[in-house]
């Protein structure tokens, strides 16, 4: 009686809005090549030589940590070559190629595989990595020592060394528009502060980012700077200093924003971004170390779970 | 298909359809040879049915399984049962499917049995005979004692996207429909009826006698526990209170059959063609959806998509053999390329689904409990039991999770554990 018409039979909805893990991931790529191109110019060979290994072992690690835990192939994502990326983004360009392979290793194996890969790791994996490598081999992400033999045309020392040791007046010389436009060492895609901002801004309209967390990560360092520049402006440098130098741009953009490892909702993404930037000044200006926006992140990460439980009440649920 | 705009900065709007100012007039279709009635009650009760194989079946006569059932449907072309199956639709719901071989028009025989009792009507009369109109009317909830009904609402509004059906009724047949609202009014002795209309047809809708409220076209905000919600006065909006929901189609229906003393059994469909036209097609109910797809041309190839009810929460069927019901408002043909892919990836967190969600849930905690299946957990942790059913976060679903199956599947689950254990008791 029923005819022989194999149709295709779903469940609601019969739409669906066209967004994908994979295009997320693509234009998060196109949108780091704004800082990281400027960086290969800058650094030359040797920069593009740590993108595409950081890339590709990322990529490679995923794919073994798939056969090992016998998960479909999950590359194609592009969250693998993504975390690479970052990864990369944050390292001298003098990185050496073992260090790289193992630091992507601690990124897509320990940071996101070993918890159950893309959407369930606690930490972004690339920051959990490179806080890794930095601690155990420190000689070679002390970017002064890691950059000595190029010649640039500006102050070759690392901004915040110098703002750490002797205080704001050493870093005058330091011009906010100078800090935009690369003119100082870093990480091969964290430098370029023009970049990183277009490209932060291209991922916040297109909705590929929370713009909740870049800006309110940047008005917690805004606002923490400008406070301890009040306080005790000899010692302290200015929140246009500390905006632009450092990891705070690619941090903001890039960093703080990982989907899985940040909060959802409107209230917690103020406050982990807000307090994601003030951790950052306190560490980098009464903290040990020199830049603290790695450790903050780990922080904010941490604390995600709890301050995402700020939430509206569903309907039918109390008033 | 709606897709997601380049700017993704705000959170993504759906909007419900709006009828045109030239809406043309529905196309009638005939059912060609039989008809099917798909009565929600299991076949295998049925087993000493009042229906045999061979019976003959008037037009508007009352088709039931047994005397007492609340289901039952009307046949709407007088005829012969030539067949009756059983069959499992959407969550193991069990339905009895009546077949009717009709006789041609000349030979069509009416059902008296209404235009005698209609002269003294009465809710209960209304219960045992009036639920099988196009558009369903509801009365078991006013034999609810626990929960006495105090407000009528009458739905104007369309309940899914693309769907019009509604509101042809408000805009063509309101005099039908304030006589439908008068006799509700009667038999239930219940005054305020308010009716949900979209903004522009709210002046239409003044000359109905019942208030008139207003809802925007923004998705979901026609949805009944939404209205519930923000429309309806304080005390009507807990969840304890009394609220009947009447589809415009449904009170035009009533008050049709008593303005001519005939029941009116043609269902009125929003059918959107597989181009995306969109035509209003007035057709009996239980007439096999192949009909429509003939009347138009529309040939099926292997793979494509038949939809009944709305693209966000309709349900897909295997068959072009499937009967029109007297709630499908809607009927879509999705091409096999049109046909959204879904994944088993797990949730990246984006969040998407949390920012959409009408009632508030934390569907991103709530859609790993889900997939673990952990039922219990997630509706004493995680709301599952808040969720108002629109679809909103498989649309959004970045990870292509169908969030909305987990959902409706897990209440499925919970409830039918629930009744076990209440009918071991």
């Amino acid at each position: 009686m029923f005819s022989t018409l194999k149709l295709t039979v779903s469940h609601a909805p019969f739409w669906h809005i066209g967004s994908s893990t994979s295009s997320k991931s693509r234009n998060i790529l196109l949108a780091s090549l704004l800082a990281v191109v400027p960086g290969c110019y800058q650094y030359g060979q040797a920069a593009v030589g740590v993108v595409t290994i950081a890339i590709a072992s990322a990529i490679i690690w995923e794919l073994l940590i798939n056969f090992i835990s016998r998960r479909p192939i999950s590359v194609g994502d592009g969250n693998a070559a993504l975390v690479g990326m970052i990864f990369a983004m944050m390292l001298p360009a003098t990185t050496p190629w073992w260090a790289v392979v193992t630091g992507t290793f601690f990124a897509v194996v320990i940071g996101k595989g070993i918890f159950g890969g893309i959407g369930a790791n606690p930490f972004n994996p690339a920051v959990l990595a490179m806080t890794i490598v930095m601690l155990s081999w420190s000689h070679l992400f002390d970017f002064n020592a890691a950059l000595l033999n190029y010649q640039f045309d500006f102050n070759a020392v690392y901004p915040l060394v110098l703002s750490k040791a002797f205080g704001a007046p050493a870093v005058e010389s330091f011009a906010v528009m100078d800090l935009l436009k690369g003119k100082q060492i870093g990480g091969i895609g964290s430098t370029f502060g023009i970049g990183l901002i277009l490209g932060g801004v291209y991922l916040m309209l297109r909705g590929y980012i929370r713009w909740e967390i870049s800006v309110s990560f940047l008005a917690g360092i805004f606002a923490a700077a400008l406070g301890f520049n009040f306080l005790n402006p000899e010692l302290y440098a200015g929140p246009g200093f500390h905006l632009f130098t450092g990891y705070t741009l690619i941090g903001a953009f890039f960093l703080a924003t990982e989907d899985s490892s940040s909060p959802v909702n409107f209230i917690p993404m103020l406050i982990y971004g807000l307090l994601g930037g003030a951790l950052t000044i306190l560490i980098r200006n009464i903290g040990t170390h020199i830049d603290g926006v790695l450790y903050a992140i780990l922080i904010i990460n941490l604390v995600n779970p709890i301050v995402d439980k700020i939430r509206p009440k569903a309907i039918g649920k109390g008033v | 298909m709606i897709k997601r705009s380049f700017f993704g900065l705000v959170k993504p709007k759906l909007h419900y359809e709006r009828i045109d100012e030239a809406q043309a007039e529905p196309v009638s279709v005939k059912a060609s040879k039989n008809i099917m009635l798909s009565i929600e009650h299991p076949f295998e009760s049925a087993k000493n049915s009042l229906l045999k194989i061979g019976d003959p079946v008037k037009n508007g006569q009352k088709i039931a399984l047994t005397e007492k059932a609340d289901d039952y449907l009307l046949a709407s072309k007088s005829g012969r049962i030539s067949n009756i199956s059983p069959f499992v639709g959407i969550l193991g719901k069990k339905y009895t499917v009546v077949t009717i071989d009709i006789d041609a028009d000349s030979a069509q025989t009416v059902d008296d049995h209404f235009k005698s009792s209609s002269q003294t009507p009465s809710l209960e009369k209304a219960r045992d005979l009036l639920s099988g109109l196009p558009g369903k009317p509801d009365f078991t909830v006013f034999f609810n004692t626990d929960k006495p009904v105090k407000t009528i609402v009458v739905m104007g509004a369309d309940n899914d996207l693309l769907s019009i059906t509604r509101q042809y009724f408000v805009k063509n047949n309101i005099i039908s429909m304030k006589t439908g609202i008068d006799f509700l009014r009667k038999i239930t002795g219940i005054h305020n009826v308010i009716l949900i209309v979209p903004q522009h047809l709210a002046q239409v809708a003044g000359s109905s006698g019942a208030t008139v409220k207003t809802v925007d076209s923004e998705y979901p905000s026609a949805h009944p526990h939404l209205i519930r919600q923000h429309v309806l006065s304080t005390e009507a909006s807990s969840p304890d209170a009394g609220v009947a929901f009447f589809s415009a189609e449904a009170v035009s229906a009533l008050g049709a059959a008593f303005n001519t003393g005939k029941l009116p059994l043609e269902k009125l469909i929003t059918f959107i063609s597989k181009d995306g036209t969109r035509r209003l097609v007035s057709i009996p109910i239980g007439t096999p959806l192949q009909d429509i797809l003939n009347e138009f041309n529309e040939n099926l190839e292997e793979g494509d998509q038949l939809i009944v009810g709305g693209p966000l929460t309709g349900i897909s069927v295997y068959t072009t053999d499937s009967p029109v019901m007297p709630d499908s408002d809607t009927l879509i043909v999705q091409s096999k390329e049109q046909v959204p892919e879904r994944s088993d990836a797990p949730c990246v967190n984006c969040g998407d689904c949390v920012r959409v969600c009408p009632a508030s849930i934390q569907v991103n905690l709530l859609v790993r409990y889900l997939e673990a299946q952990q039922y219990q957990e997630a509706a004493d942790q995680y709301d599952l039991f808040s969720c108002i059913e629109c679809g909103f976060c498989s649309y959004v679903c970045e990870s292509r999770i169908p969030v909305f199956q987990h959902i409706r599947l897990a209440k499925y689950t919970l409830e039918s554990m629930k009744e076990a254990e209440e009918n071991n008791v």
